[in-house]
């Protein structure tokens, strides 16, 4: 794990990422992001985070270990975007990431996908640590000075996994569209997630975090809520609000501008998943045991 | 009239909210799919029936999946559509 020294973080982006969003050849409009805004002064003390995301291998020895049942896999079916749009494919699930057929023998060091709140809440139990806040996953992500990417604020498509390294630059959803559905006739529905760390040292955070830029979504601890009551925010997103737990971070299927340190994303806690959803863990500073730290 | 509001994310800056007629909430919904087919495939299956898996709000209060069959939607409510993933 990386420690990430105790500091006051401006936590969210200034005024002017929303400005840049909207000059930007990108679909959606800047109030659509308004979420990440105002930035607010947040107090993080000294913590630890995992330097990947957990892997495949990692949460199949806590499956094996402890016999737990995923929500996909109680549920008999997980969220994959099929050619048309999301679905509910039966059968998908951490084992079987596009469905019945496929599965993770080639890829114990990729991150694992279809992963609830609950379920990551359960593995990071079993390991002894925690979610991170939200506040957290930003710091690690981009240190105290804002930076768009955890390596800068200058877009480098080879130091993330994101659409844009398998497609080519993408500014319009169709050519989104296209990529994939070509993606699924050559391949089926699979996650294009790439083994953790792939990227590194290149496509690290300033505190040696890999994959804080695309490659799956990750849970945090935290509940969504608004920087500030009185936000702009998109009437429908508003609420999820006290609902919802932040999601940061951006995956293998987004744009350059939904992997940004700042970018935020709400999932709803109660069972769902996909098949870019995954999580890392982290833990406190302070010595002795993280289990007794987290309240249990 | 009812009101539906759709994510800012699903309608690309353009109108979010829109005036429909009250009912039962699958015939609410299949009406207005109907008549915004840029938003059919968000919102309908194979099957022309909608999709399960997106959170329903009416009014502030969460519809849960088992309910929405029977759910009614009055002339003064609005019904919130809200994916599992929301922003960004």
């Amino acid at each position: 794990m990386a420690t990430v020294p105790g500091a006051v973080l401006r936590l969210g982006s200034p005024p002017w990422m929303a400005r840049w969003l909207e000059s930007e050849p990108q679909p959606l409009p800047g109030s659509w992001f308004a979420d990440e805004t105002p930035q607010i002064e947040v107090e993080v003390p000294a913590f630890r985070i995992d330097r990947r995301p957990v892997t495949v291998a990692e949460f199949a020895a806590f499956a094996d270990a402890t016999g737990y049942v995923s929500g996909a896999e109680r549920a008999g079916h997980g969220m994959v975007y099929g050619e048309r749009f999301w679905e509910e494919r039966a059968g998908a699930c951490w084992r079987t990431p596009g469905g019945p057929g496929t599965g993770v023998d080639d890829r114990a060091d990729h991150p694992v996908v279809h992963i609830s709140w609950s379920d990551a809440s359960a593995y990071a139990r079993w390991a002894g640590k925690r979610l991170p806040t939200e506040a957290e996953w930003e710091l690690a992500a981009r240190g105290v000075q804002y930076r768009i990417w955890p390596w800068g604020d200058q877009w480098l498509p080879d130091r993330a996994n994101t659409a844009e390294l398998h497609a080519g630059r993408l500014d319009a959803l169709d050519a989104w569209l296209d990529w994939w559905r070509d993606t699924c006739r050559e391949h089926g529905p699979l996650p294009r997630t790439t083994p953790v760390g792939t990227f590194a040292p290149a496509g690290d955070s300033v505190h040696g975090c890999s994959d804080m830029a695309g490659n799956v979504y990750e849970w945090t601890a935290t509940p969504s809520r608004l920087y500030a009551d009185d936000a702009p925010c998109d009437p429908a997103l508003r609420h999820v609000m006290g609902r919802y737990r932040v999601i940061r971070g951006g995956s293998w299927m987004n744009f350059r501008y939904q992997v940004r340190c700042s970018e935020r994303m709400h999932g709803d806690p109660g069972g769902w998943s996909n098949f870019a959803l995954g999580f890392r863990c982290a833990a406190s500073a302070r010595e002795g045991p993280a289990r007794d730290e987290s309240g249990g | 009239m009812a009101k539906i509001l759709l994510p800012a994310g699903w309608t690309h800056g353009t109108e979010t909210e829109f005036d429909v007629p009250d009912g039962p909430l699958t015939e609410v919904l299949k009406g207005f799919a109907h008549a915004h087919p840029a938003h059919r495939r968000r919102l309908l299956g194979d099957d022309g029936e909608p999709l399960a898996y997106f959170n329903v709000y009416v009014d502030d209060d969460p519809v849960a999946r088992a309910d929405r069959a029977a759910a009614e939607i009055s002339a003064d409510s609005v019904v919130v559509i809200v994916p599992p993933l929301a922003g960004g």
